[in-house]
């Protein structure tokens, strides 16, 4: 089909792109709502600041914006030295909440994306598990706390235990549904230039499933960060779970709030992080969405 | 009326003088397990169609009379009730590289580049060629159907028109004996389609491939087929086969302005047009 004149769009030219020229209107489209955001931001803390300060609520329930920083900051920039209980040891407790989430988190995937796979691909293996699937992907994981703790004690295992349970269904269940939801037209055309049953979970399902499981561990971060923290507090030594108690047990206001806002940042950077990873493996879905 | 009946008298292929067949369909009836209904869908009834090497056939009928069924049972991916597909004289169990398909919705793989997209079907079936051979062939293809400066380009970043030509090539890469098309155009703006219907054409005559072509558009079944085959409503059965014999390459001549044309259009419009009223009053 080498007409020249008549084809729809032109082939490709050197000048097919050009660098967009600069312009203010160009520059706030871009940066615009970061710009806002930083704003926005300082408003509320500086509001926090003064609203603190101005003694209206006790600093043992409402600390200072300057305060909740300066603690997170020694917090982080220090270690504690080995047996200390608590004071401006954030970084430890961090690591450790980090190292059980993501050890769970590994678990649920190398459990969750085979599960959704094979329930998939397999009406045996759908039909059989779907009812527990189902069943446990609805309990309320909290209710399940008291009773790993009966078996394991308070140990490690018992928050794997919880961060697996909590992470593993919603990666099994979208990985499930990207195999089921597989555009059926995909499949005809890799059959028809003849791939067989193995060329086309290789070829077409698993990389149609592949965002789907991104978006599924999306989930399972959220899911297993508040399965961490849950973990911490019913129990445990260590962890940000762990220092919340503390805080709400010494009345440590500032380290409180400071171990909350971690959280905040920890949770956001991990989503962002998977919206990245989901969108670039997976240009096109982003394009149809808009 | 008397231009159409001597046209569906005509037999099978019997204006080509070596009929060399291709398809043979015998006595195909084709159908679905529908689930949810606990019923049994008969799509297609007792086809029994010839069609001979570089031929070209279009097939029209009404939404839902089966010819994706058809085409796809020629394909390999669907297996007749009763009746057999022969394709060269073997009759069809699966897919094989003797047989290539466009797709209306294009069904490129959106993960990989236009290039990567054209490639996939060396990927999926050895044709003993070697990597130059195929790198040759990939490129060349590439630029038959005009998207060289493309092949890094992924599907979602092409227009439609463009699209459906990485379609065009990926079914052309193998070099098929027989090209398959499920309302390949059907998506793609009227001006582009009529250049993609002259060049498909032309490459078709040129290679000698045989075409099955489905589509929708009257004017496009009577531009591109040797013969035009009407198919009705529910079950699907060859209501009539209507031989054009118009001069080639017709966007050259400008078959348009023949009264031929005029005729040949009106008498299969008419066709379609019956089954389409049955097939909206809910079928026979
Ligand atoms: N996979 C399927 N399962 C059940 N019924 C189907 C399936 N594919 C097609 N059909 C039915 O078979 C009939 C013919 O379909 P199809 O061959 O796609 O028709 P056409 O391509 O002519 O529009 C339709 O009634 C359709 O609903
Ligand atoms: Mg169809």
């Amino acid at each position: 089909m080498s007409v020249q004149s008549s084809s729809a769009t032109p082939p490709a030219e050197s000048g097919r792109y050009t660098d967009a020229q600069w312009s203010f209107a160009e520059f706030w489209r871009r940066w615009g709502s970061w710009f806002i955001t930083i704003i926005n931001l300082t408003c509320f803390f500086i509001l926090w600041e003064l609203f603190a300060r101005s003694g209206a609520i006790s600093p043992l329930f409402l600390p200072t914006a300057s305060g909740m920083f300066e603690t997170l900051y020694n917090g982080l920039t220090t270690t504690a030295p080995p047996g200390s209980v608590i004071s401006g040891s954030i970084l430890d407790h961090l690591g450790y909440s980090m190292m059980t989430l993501f050890t769970g988190l590994a678990i649920a995937c190398v459990i969750g994306i085979p599960a959704g796979l094979l329930m998939g691909g397999n009406r045996a293996v759908e039909t059989i598990l779907s009812p527990y699937i189902w069943a446990l992907a609805s309990l309320p994981r909290i209710a399940l706390v008291p009773l790993f703790i009966l078996f394991m004690g308070f140990t490690v295992k018992m928050q794997i235990t919880i961060i697996v349970l909590s992470a593993v269904f919603p990666i099994i269940i979208n990985a499930w549904a990207g195999v089921k939801t597989t555009e059926k037209s995909l499949l005809s055309a890799a059959r028809v230039f003849g791939a067989g049953k193995w060329d086309l979970y290789r070829k077409v399902v698993f990389p149609y499933t592949l965002p789907f499981i991104i978006s599924g561990i999306q989930q399972g971060i959220g899911r297993g960060l508040i399965g961490v923290v849950i973990a911490e507090i019913f129990g445990g030594s260590r962890g940000l779970g762990y220092l919340i108690q503390r805080a709400a047990d010494t009345f440590n206001s500032s380290l409180m709030y400071a171990v909350l806002m971690l959280l905040v940042i920890v949770s956001l950077s991990l989503i962002n992080f998977t919206r990245w990873l989901e969108a670039y493996v997976a240009p096109w879905r982003r394009l149809d969405r808009v | 009326m008397a231009l159409a009946k001597t046209l569906s008298a005509a037999e099978p292929g019997a204006h080509s003088a070596a009929a060399q067949p291709v398809i043979v369909a015998n006595n195909l009836t084709i159908g679905y397990s529908l689930h949810r209904e606990r019923k049994l869908l008969t799509a297609l009834k007792n086809i029994t169609l010839t069609v001979n090497k570089g031929e070209f056939v279009v097939l029209v009928g009404p939404s839902g009379c089966g010819k994706t069924t058809f085409i796809n049972a020629i394909a390999g991916i669907v297996q007749p009730w009763e009746g057999t597909v022969e394709v060269n004289g073997q009759p069809v169990t699966g897919p094989g590289p003797d047989r290539a398909m466009v797709f209306q919705d294009y069904a490129l793989m959106p993960w990989r580049t236009v290039e990567s997209n054209i490639r996939m079907p060396f990927e999926l079936k050895n044709l003993g060629l070697s990597k130059q051979e195929m790198d040759e062939r990939v490129h060349r293809y590439l630029k038959l159907v005009d998207l060289n400066g493309f092949e890094k380009s992924f599907p979602y970043e092409l227009s439609g028109g463009m699209k459906q030509r990485v379609g065009i090539a990926r079914a052309l890469v193998t070099e098929p004996d027989i090209l398959l098309a499920d309302e390949p155009f059907a998506a793609i703006d009227a001006m582009t389609r009529e250049a993609m219907q002259s060049e498909l054409e032309r490459f078709v005559t040129q290679t000698r491939q045989t075409v099955v072509f489905i589509t929708h558009s009257i004017d496009e079944a009577v531009m591109l087929g040797d013969r035009v085959v009407v198919i009705s409503y529910r079950p699907g059965q060859i209501k009539e086969i209507v031989p054009v014999n118009l001069p080639r390459p017709r966007f050259d001549y400008d078959v348009k302005a023949l009264p031929e044309y005029g005729e040949l259009r009106e008498h299969i419009w008419r066709l379609v047009k019956d089954e389409a009223l049955q097939a909206a009053r809910g079928g026979k």
